[in-house]
């Protein structure tokens, strides 16, 4: 199943999602999926870097569904922390 | 209400002017996050779902205008406008930044408040009964020793790393108003011998995943040793308390792995080894402390009013009102005034800015600068005179906060669960809003009486479902939200764990299964006034069960309970 990166902003604490370039993106939909376990290390790889650079923690993958090319969470979790809000 | 001296104040504001500097260390990389957390945990700031979490501490619920005006001022200007009430007697603010939180904490120091001990292993802000100092049934005012305690665990060093958190709570009254049974250690302020005071002390008491009711320890401590004895349970508890084991770590599993009486032994043998008299509080201090608390020369005013009496005849719903969230006060003229933060819809427990400057008024204007916050989460004004009910209602409609339904089914405790919480398997929050929704009647409510309903988004049981008369606790199945149904819990007096009832329901059916539970008791019940959890005693699962799972073959639908909440 692919999978995104994800992380909390240090700073704000805001949720962020890693595209492969690098960058930390804040709208899931701008975030990169990957589908192979290579692919996944190396975007692990860059988000332990920005660990050490400070820029987030609390870096973990989840999975998603791609619908159209756009990942969508499989759980619940993932889908309010997408949602920037709670689902009230 | 206790006043911070020159030796609190400057302690809080150095605790705060440190934390700025963890805080630029953390952002310039001095320290890594591994370092960092324990540290941000000790000032109360968590990293939940969305953003940071800033847990500040109310020590036994009780706030004056100043503070709670503070709070609105934090909720507006460092969050989004809204603060949560915890069932600790605490508030939350869920969109906090890193960066500001220094800030917050100077604010917060200001008004003599601070969010250390919110977090982590160590003794927890002690919990009273809301209605302290001014209930009809009180023996003596339990914040006078909640304070002692506060002071006492203060960053006390012994009690620091515990192998696991530790919540004291503590009631002065007749009636337990702050489920005492469900702590780690209970104190209830009973009489003792020719006119003295002291506490009956219950251990081991605690929810979560093994929930248990606390068991006496001693039937009498006489007050001026409680310091001691506690310290003597504290000590049994870090030498002996599992560090091995996370959900093994509270209290509650030394005492239940020990038994009563030995655990008793190893407190009274360590008690007996104490300098006691370098521990307990110097009947100087306990006087200093207690003159804080001293009650307010009210003079007693008519037990009627005319303005009131002629509201209550034309308008039913402050009728109704009156008789659901006002309590006698032990002065007469005077009453104890709840504000529902429970309007059904609204987030359990989630204050708007606007909402706490309005109670901040309120209690300025009418109620003698005094607020609590209750583990309900909701607010009391415990001292209105009669007279002026009329007005703080009318003040309460216009900031929605008039709703008539203290410890009524629509007055739900529920966690912030997966909609805020990185340890939720489930949303908390919209099953609270469906089911106050479908008893928003509250003439309806009214009706079905006194019914705590409480609901959890995990295990952990911040929600207190277990205590719930109505219990209701998410779990994660395959995937989806799942709810399972636990009846018959009861954080008072005659404290007990609710009975898993059956196979959990979805979110879609909950409320309905909450709908013929409530059905099943109207229609059972021997008259009004026995209420649900004395109704359920008498008549036990059977006839809730065949409403909710039918009759068919209830032996097969048996064989699935006490499933584990990751199934």
């Amino acid at each position: 199943m692919p999978s995104v990166v994800t992380a909390n902003h240090l700073r704000s604490g805001a949720v962020v999602y890693l595209a492969r370039d690098g960058r930390w993106v804040e709208a899931l939909d701008c975030a990169d999926a990957v589908e192979t376990p290579s692919e996944l290390k190396a975007l692990e790889a860059l988000a332990h870097a920005a660990v050490e650079r400070n820029e987030v923690t609390a870096v973990y993958a989840f999975d998603v569904r791609l619908d159209d090319g756009h990942p969508n969470p499989v759980s619940v979790r993932e889908r309010i922390r997408a949602a920037r809000s709670p689902s009230i | 209400m206790y006043r911070y001296d020159d030796f609190d104040q400057t302690f809080v504001a150095e605790r705060a002017q440190q934390f700025r500097g963890q805080v630029a260390r953390r952002l310039s990389g001095d320290l890594t996050e591994e370092q960092f957390k324990p540290l941000r945990l000790q000032n109360g700031l968590y990293l939940q779902l969305h953003a940071y979490m800033l847990r500040v501490a109310i020590p036994y619920g009780v706030l004056n205008s100043l503070q709670l005006r503070q709070l609105a001022m934090i909720a507006r200007k460092w969050d989004r406008g809204y603060g949560h009430f915890t069932t600790r007697q605490n508030i939350q603010f869920n969109w906090t930044k890193l960066d500001d939180a220094p800030d917050i904490l100077d604010a917060l120091a200001a008004v003599d408040m601070h969010a250390i001990q919110t977090s982590g292993n160590c003794i927890r802000n002690v919990t009273a009964d809301p209605y302290a100092g001014v209930a009809i049934d009180e023996i003596e005012d339990p914040r006078v020793w909640a304070e002692v305690l506060r002071q006492w665990s203060t960053i006390h060093p012994e009690f620091t790393f515990l192998p696991r958190k530790f919540k004291i709570a503590i009631s002065g009254a007749a009636e337990d108003r702050a489920a005492v049974l469900f702590h780690d250690i209970g104190l209830k302020i009973v009489k003792g011998a020719k006119g003295t005071t002291g506490f009956r002390v219950y251990v081991g008491g605690g929810q979560g995943r093994t929930p248990y009711v606390a068991q006496e320890i001693a039937a009498f401590v006489p007050r001026d040793e409680i310091l001691s004895y506690i310290e003597a349970v504290m000590r049994v508890y870090n030498l002996h308390g599992r560090r091995d084991n996370i959900y093994k770590a509270r209290i509650k599993i030394l005492v239940n792995a020990l038994g009563i009486d030995k655990f008793r032994s190893q407190v009274e043998a360590e008690w007996s080894k104490l300098d006691k008299a370098a521990i307990n509080l110097p009947a100087a201090e306990r006087e200093r402390i207690a003159a804080h608390f001293m009650p307010k020369p009210l003079k007693p005013r008519a037990l009627k009013d005319p303005e009131v009496e002629a509201l209550r005849k034309s308008d039913a719903a402050f009728d109704r009102w009156l008789r659901t969230n006002v309590l006698p006060h032990r002065t007469p003229g005077y009453a104890i005034v709840n504000i529902s933060f429970k309007e059904p819809g609204k987030v359990p427990g989630d204050a708007t800015a606007e909402q706490m400057e309005a109670v901040a008024d309120l209690a300025e204007q009418f109620g003698h600068d005094e607020i609590r916050v209750t583990y309900q989460q909701n607010l009391v004004l415990p001292t209105v005179a009669f007279a002026d009910l009329d007005k703080v209602y009318s003040a309460l409609v216009v900031a929605r906060l008039a709703t008539a339904n203290t410890e009524l089914i629509t007055d739900i405790i529920a966690c912030p669960g997966l909609d805020y919480c990185n340890l939720a398997n489930a949303r908390s929050i919209g099953i609270a809003q469906e089911i106050a929704r479908r008893f928003a009647d509250q003439e309806k409510s009214e009706a079905i009486g006194p019914l705590r309903l409480n609901i959890s988004g995990c295990i952990n049981a911040c929600g207190h479902h277990h205590a719930g008369n109505i219990g209701i606790l998410g779990v994660d199945k395959k995937g989806t939200e799942h709810y399972q149904i636990t009846l018959g819990g009861s954080p008072k007096d005659d404290a007990a764990i609710g009975d898993i009832i059956g196979p959990s329901f979805t979110a879609e059916d909950v409320p309905g299964a909450v709908e013929t539970i409530v059905a099943t008791y109207l229609r059972l019940r021997r008259d009004a006034a026995e209420t649900f959890v004395t109704a359920y005693r008498r008549i036990g699962k059977a006839p809730f069960r065949e409403a909710l799972y039918g009759a068919a073959n209830p032996h097969r639908r048996a064989s699935t309970e006490g499933e584990p909440s990751n199934v």
